[in-house]
């Protein structure tokens, strides 16, 4: 499926790399890739970079098509990617440069749990996460929502469910967007969006999808941990999932309603699966209105994790989760298209922000950032593999000047999952876990074998690339050392 | 029911138990890959929503711009099925059907 890229690659700066728009035709701006000269190797592997190249052919888009150094190949848009394009132009929002699972996303809580002290029940804390949070194929939720209750959650966000008890009022500050998208249409998603999603909130699912139970490993910028909450030495919890059934179902609506689109107004794509629409055109409009809607639906659905994490937590250590400090760090979204205000040409435009597998990455003193973050910008979530680490940066200045307010997402696969199974073979990934200190469980059979951690880059260099461009900045090193797979 | 093998096996090893029932699908189009691609979706929906799978075709018919197909289906047996993975959605990417001797052959990639 993914050959080698062979096209052009000229080296900008120590971290960025330009695919000039005379490259291919249809281009209207660079491709513009963020890596360093051993990650740029990797990169050439796939066809990703020819993906850059043909999101720069979309109408409306503005300085470049970039991607992160996590880039690897996705369906239509790389993942890793991120588009902004000027609907005051004819720009356009395109299903394909958000993904299925809109609104797939991370969340980091704090504890005061120091690892130290609870060495002995990590395990048991893995068991017990794995049998409160429901995980894997067809695992339903604790809570079923009625389709009238499920269109209310999905125009209140976060909101809706911690006023019924699943978290804390100040889970929501500490949400993007606040945990709700406004101008969501709820009522604008099929019957089998709704259907899909109705047992699912709350729920992890499979495939990347995990539960982390981490240890604070290194401060690199004390200030801004002290900000998060963060402490070498204690425990934190990931949770990374998105909008399930619901999401992939908005989406899957959205490219068919869409096909026949780029036709109507006279778009010419270089692959059918960058299908798109005028964001002001009322097919755009009508898919940014489901895309809100669903987002608003992942966040309620990592916010029912917390509240279950929380509780399994609780049951472990017998107290409540307010007295273990399991306070919400922060919750960013990496497959969203959002609009915001950027610079271009010394005028401030409204650009639809697409990230696929990129995460935003405000600096200092963004208006959009909870007062407590003002002063050190916001919490970048950056997910690793599991047998290495991940990271927490903040955004900086650089991200508005260079990146459309945008860093990466995570490490970024190098291996298929199919090659990920055969490298597997005649080894126990769980048992080599344990050898590194991480206790895993997967509750599909070859989880553990398809998100190994040779099927990752190594997430430090994605992170360093980033933070010598000034994009993001290394707050803490986090060590994974229980791990809940679907 | 090659191509519905090929789905089921992205979940995992799928077992059928208990009592069948035949559904009947319609779809048309100008693209026989995307008719393909629709039905597959049809049988997605079913595993996630109703926890059914498909056992046999009943009855294919089709031409450039219509797919006909009568299914048997029964409820997958969640205690003696191995579950691997959800899949998200049958995607356009690559998506084709060539002829072959002695019938098609069609090429299809899961979200997972």
């Amino acid at each position: 499926m993914a050959d080698n890229y062979t096209g052009p690659l000229e080296r900008i700066d120590a971290t960025r790399w330009r695919i000039p728009k005379s490259y291919k035709p249809g281009m209207r701006v660079d491709g513009v890739i963020y890596a360093d000269d051993k990650l740029i190797d990797a990169i050439k592997g796939d066809k990703s970079p020819e993906q850059v190249a043909n999101v720069a052919c979309l109408p409306g888009i503005v300085k470049y098509s970039l991607a992160m150094p996590d880039i690897h190949w996705g369906y239509g848009f790389c993942i890793g990617g991120v588009a902004a394009t000027d609907p005051q132009k004819g720009g356009v929002i395109s299903p394909g440069g958000v993904g299925y699972d809109i609104n797939c996303g991370v969340r980091l809580i704090r504890t005061n749990i120091k690892f130290a002290d609870a060495k002995m029940q990590i395990g048991k804390l893995v068991e017990e996460m794995f049998n409160t949070v429901p995980c894997g194929v067809g695992r339903g939720g604790v809570v079923k929502f009625s389709k009238p209750e499920l269109r209310k959650l999905m125009a209140e966000g976060s909101r809706f469910v911690v006023k019924r008890g699943f978290g804390w009022d100040s889970d929501i500050e500490s949400t993007e967007a606040h945990g709700c998208i406004s101008d969501a249409d709820p009522d604008s998603l099929s019957d089998r969006a709704l259907s899909r999603g109705s047992d699912q909130c709350g729920t992890l699912g499979s495939g990347n999808h995990f539960m982390e139970i981490q240890v604070v490993e290194r401060i690199d910028d004390a200030k801004a941990a002290a900000a998060m909450g963060l402490v070498e030495g204690n425990l934190t919890v990931m949770i990374h999932s998105g909008s399930r059934g619901l999401g992939y179902q908005v989406c899957e609506d959205a490219l068919k309603e869409l096909q026949h689109t780029p036709r109507k107004y006279g778009i010419d794509l270089p692959d059918k699966q960058l299908v798109c629409a005028p964001v002001e055109s009322p097919e755009g409009q009508s898919y940014l209105g489901a895309m809100r809607a669903a987002a608003n639906f992942a966040w309620c659905n990592r916010q029912i994790m917390t509240h279950l994490a929380r509780e399994a937590f609780s049951n472990v250590f017998g107290l409540p989760a307010e007295r273990l400090g399991m306070t919400l760090v922060y919750d960013v979204a990496h497959n969203i298209a959002k609009m915001e205000p950027y610079d271009v040409d010394g005028k401030t435009c409204q650009l639809c922000v697409h990230r696929k597998g990129a995460t935003r990455a405000f600096p200092p003193g963004h208006p959009e950032l909870p007062e407590r973050y003002r002063g050190i910008g916001q919490p970048v979530l950056v997910p690793g593999d599991m047998g290495r680490a991940s990271y927490v940066l903040t955004g900086q200045p650089g991200s508005m000047e260079h990146t459309f307010g945008s860093s990466c997402h995570g490490a970024g696969r190098r291996m298929s999952r199919g090659a990920a199974i055969r490298a597997s073979r005649g080894r126990s990934i769980k048992e080599e876990l344990a050898k590194r200190g991480v206790i895993a469980r997967a509750r599909g059979r070859t989880g553990l074998e398809e998100e190994q951690p040779d099927a990752y880059k190594d997430v430090n260099q994605v992170v360093d690339v980033l933070h010598t461009a000034a994009i993001s900045h290394r707050v803490a090193r986090l060590r994974p050392v229980g791990v809940i797979k679907g | 029911m090659p191509a519905a093998e090929g789905l089921y096996a992205a979940f995992g090893e799928l077992v059928a138990g208990g009592d069948g029932s035949i559904l009947c699908f319609d779809f048309q189009g100008d693209d026989p890959s995307v008719m393909l691609r629709d039905f597959l979706t049809e049988l997605l929906i079913l595993f996630e929503r109703d926890q059914r799978c498909l056992v046999a075709v009943v009855d294919a018919a089709f031409t450039e711009s219509r797919l006909v197909v009568t299914v048997n289906t029964a409820p997958v047996d969640l205690e003696r099925s191995a579950f691997h993975r959800e899949v998200k959605a049958i995607t356009y990417h690559e998506l084709s059907i060539r002829t072959v001797p002695g019938g098609y052959e069609a090429t299809f990639i899961v979200d997972i």
